[in-house]
């Protein structure tokens, strides 16, 4: 792969010195634009990394003396966190709240990138509306959703008026309510996403198969789920792969608003090791719980990058710039 | 025949036209409020029945927050004294410093993987690790790392963590602005003589200008709104502005809503106006490039 991209001038006619020369002029080129990735890499990534193996295999708090003089305990807080009820329901809560905000914020996406993919009056308003609350830093929203939804606030008043009858979900005290709530804001944030995605899926695809199919009389139904929904595969994949990615990260949101309260119903992952790191000051725990959860994801991530990559070459050519793009090789 | 296919098409439109307004609806709603509790006296925060226009509307919550005017409202409600101000100065500061380095790093690198291929395609989906392994899995030691080292509460320490975290996106959304860039202008000026690295920069980044600005305006967008390693990273030499919202919550003097709100207002603003700006290009960097319109 070394001269793989060499451009133009690799002709073999040319004197050796001179390739020689030109080989080496390339490698010093390539290793001095990576230079600046592999410093930050080994300045911060790696000393984090090995703290973090140290920690995991090591007892301290912060009221026990120097932390580089705890006691070494093996794979006791391995143990400890594998057999934490509190972390399994971590889990479990993660799980559902990621499935759960991705579902939603595709289903509603893909039903707006539908209903906007040919032009029509007021478009633009509707787009420029559409993609706001994705425009909504996280906290904001935590905030505004409190000043919206406790239990004589607007939303509730809103929905008493227009159904007509006494509507009063408790949506920031209900143990129950609360990891729905925290879903429903993150759809509410993210639908943005899957709506400009698959809007630029809807845009790329190819027109002729749908003409073609509509020619022969099939059913709007029919085009959609025969012709449309197969030509959209990767950007689906894409869409739903990211948004599930980025909701298993989701913080700002779930602290600011609950604290993973009441109760534990919205601890869910990143809330716990938060609460156990940064409340508790159990820093060992936390971090052997951190490392458990980087494995975890570790996983879940080849997974998607696998899924990325095999939807990635149909995507260069919906978007037509693999020809040109890839050296020869 | 062609009666019914109208009325099947007004039908239709009147579908559509429900559907994207009842949404549009929803998700302008939240805004609104927040807008609205902004400009709302203390006693129209928190009222039963609620109060959907601020009437009589003010200003003094915004002169409150941001300027620490004490004389526009009671005593109990000033937490601040111009402190936003500060924090609008880090937020700043440390979102289009770290956002430069990662979109100017980001883009040399990209264009050795896009013409010199110095990372496989595989390296490069191993890229996207760091941004998408959650930050929590890693913030406790990178807080001991920091402080270790004297980067805690810094805005050094902030800016070069948001340079990591965001660097795929930069590395894959300059990528694919430079795919689209046709060789044969960089044939030429090989052949001319230029050095690699002035054919990148007097060359290949002007012909991406537009694509660069992008770029930075939505890794912006991502470095502005950052909370959990601001939360954990900052205490109180360097908060940015989200955490400084954050500090309204839970105050002993209960709920300040039409504070909070103008603060958030403050916050957002800048936000959307850069958002809409490059409205066209959200897709292509929410995606990592993969997707383009």
């Amino acid at each position: 792969m070394s001269v793989a991209a060499v451009p133009a001038a690799s002709v073999p006619s040319k004197p050796a010195a001179r390739t020689r020369a030109r080989r080496h002029s390339i490698r010093v080129f390539r290793w001095s634009i990576l230079a600046p990735l592999i410093a930050l890499l080994a300045f911060i990534l790696l000393p984090v990394l090995f703290l973090q193996l140290y920690f995991s295999f090591h007892q301290w708090t912060v009221y026990l003396g120097s932390w580089w003089e705890a006691d070494y305990v093996g794979l006791d807080l391995f143990k400890e966190v594998l057999s934490d009820p509190r972390f399994g329901w971590a889990v479990v809560r993660s799980l559902v709240f990621a499935t759960g905000s991705t579902i939603g914020c595709f289903v509603v996406g893909f039903a707006l990138a539908y209903l906007m993919a040919k032009p029509f009056r007021g478009q633009a308003v509707y787009y420029l509306i559409f993609i706001l609350p994705m425009l909504t830093v996280p906290v904001v929203v935590a905030y505004t959703a409190e000043m919206l939804l406790y239990q004589s606030g607007p939303i509730n008043d809103l929905i008493s008026r227009i159904i007509g009858l006494d509507f009063k979900p408790m949506w920031l005290t209900d143990p129950n309510i609360a990891l729905p709530t925290v879903m429903l804001l993150e759809i509410w944030n993210w639908a943005p996403f899957s709506f400009i995605i698959m809007l630029a899926g809807l845009a790329a695809i190819p027109k002729e198969p749908i003409e073609a199919a509509e020619i022969l009389g099939a059913s709007k139904w029919r085009i959609f789920w025969e012709v449309q929904l197969p030509l959209l595969r990767p950007v689906i994949f894409l869409a739903l792969v990211l948004r599930f990615l980025e909701a298993m990260a989701e913080f700002p949101k779930t602290w600011a608003l609950f604290q993973g309260g009441p109760g534990t119903a919205t601890e869910t992952l990143p809330v716990y090791i938060f609460l156990t790191t940064w409340q508790y000051f159990e820093i060992s725990k936390g971090a052997a719980m951190s490392y458990i959860v980087m494995l975890l994801m570790i996983g879940i991530v080849l997974i998607a990058i696998r899924l990325l990559r095999r939807e990635k070459s149909s995507l260069d050519s919906m978007y037509g710039q693999a020809a040109h793009a890839e050296p020869p090789a | 025949m062609s009666m019914t296919k109208t009325q099947r098409r007004r039908i239709s439109a009147t579908v559509r036209y429900s559907v994207l307004t009842l949404w549009a609806i929803i998700a302008f709603f939240p805004i609104y409020w927040m807008v609205s509790t902004s400009f709302k006296i203390d006693t129209q925060w928190f009222s039963w029945p609620p109060v959907y226009f601020p009437d009589p509307p003010t200003l003094a919550n915004y002169l409150n927050v941001w300027f620490g005017a004490e004389q526009y409202a009671a005593t109990q409600y000033a937490i601040s004294s111009q402190k936003p101000l500060i924090s609008m100065m880090n937020s700043f500061v440390i979102a289009t410093t770290s956002t430069f380095l990662a979109v100017f790093f980001g883009a040399i690198i990209a264009y050795g993987v896009s013409r010199y291929r110095i990372l496989s395609e595989a390296r490069m989906f191993q890229l996207l690790m760091l941004r998408m392994i959650p930050p929590i899995v890693v913030v406790a030691p990178l807080s001991l790392y920091y402080s270790a080292i004297g980067l805690l509460d810094s805005r050094t320490g902030l800016i070069l963590i948001y340079f990591l975290t965001t660097l795929p996106y930069a590395v894959w959304m300059t990528k694919s602005f430079i795919d689209e860039v046709p060789r044969e202008v960089e044939q030429a000026a090989e052949i001319l003589g230029a050095s690699r690295w002035r054919t990148v920069f007097e060359i290949v980044l002007p012909l991406i200008r537009s694509g660069l600005v992008a770029t930075f305006l939505f890794i912006l967008i991502l470095t502005w709104s950052e909370y959990l390693l601001a939360l954990i990273i900052t205490k109180t030499q360097v908060t940015t502005l989200p955490i400084e919202l954050s500090k309204y919550q839970g105050t002993t003097e209960g709920r300040v809503y039409g504070r909070q709100a103008a603060l958030a207002v403050g916050i957002t603003v800048p936000l959307m106006i850069i958002g809409l700006i490059i409205r066209k290009h959200l897709a292509r960097g929410f995606s990592f490039g993969m997707v383009r319109r």
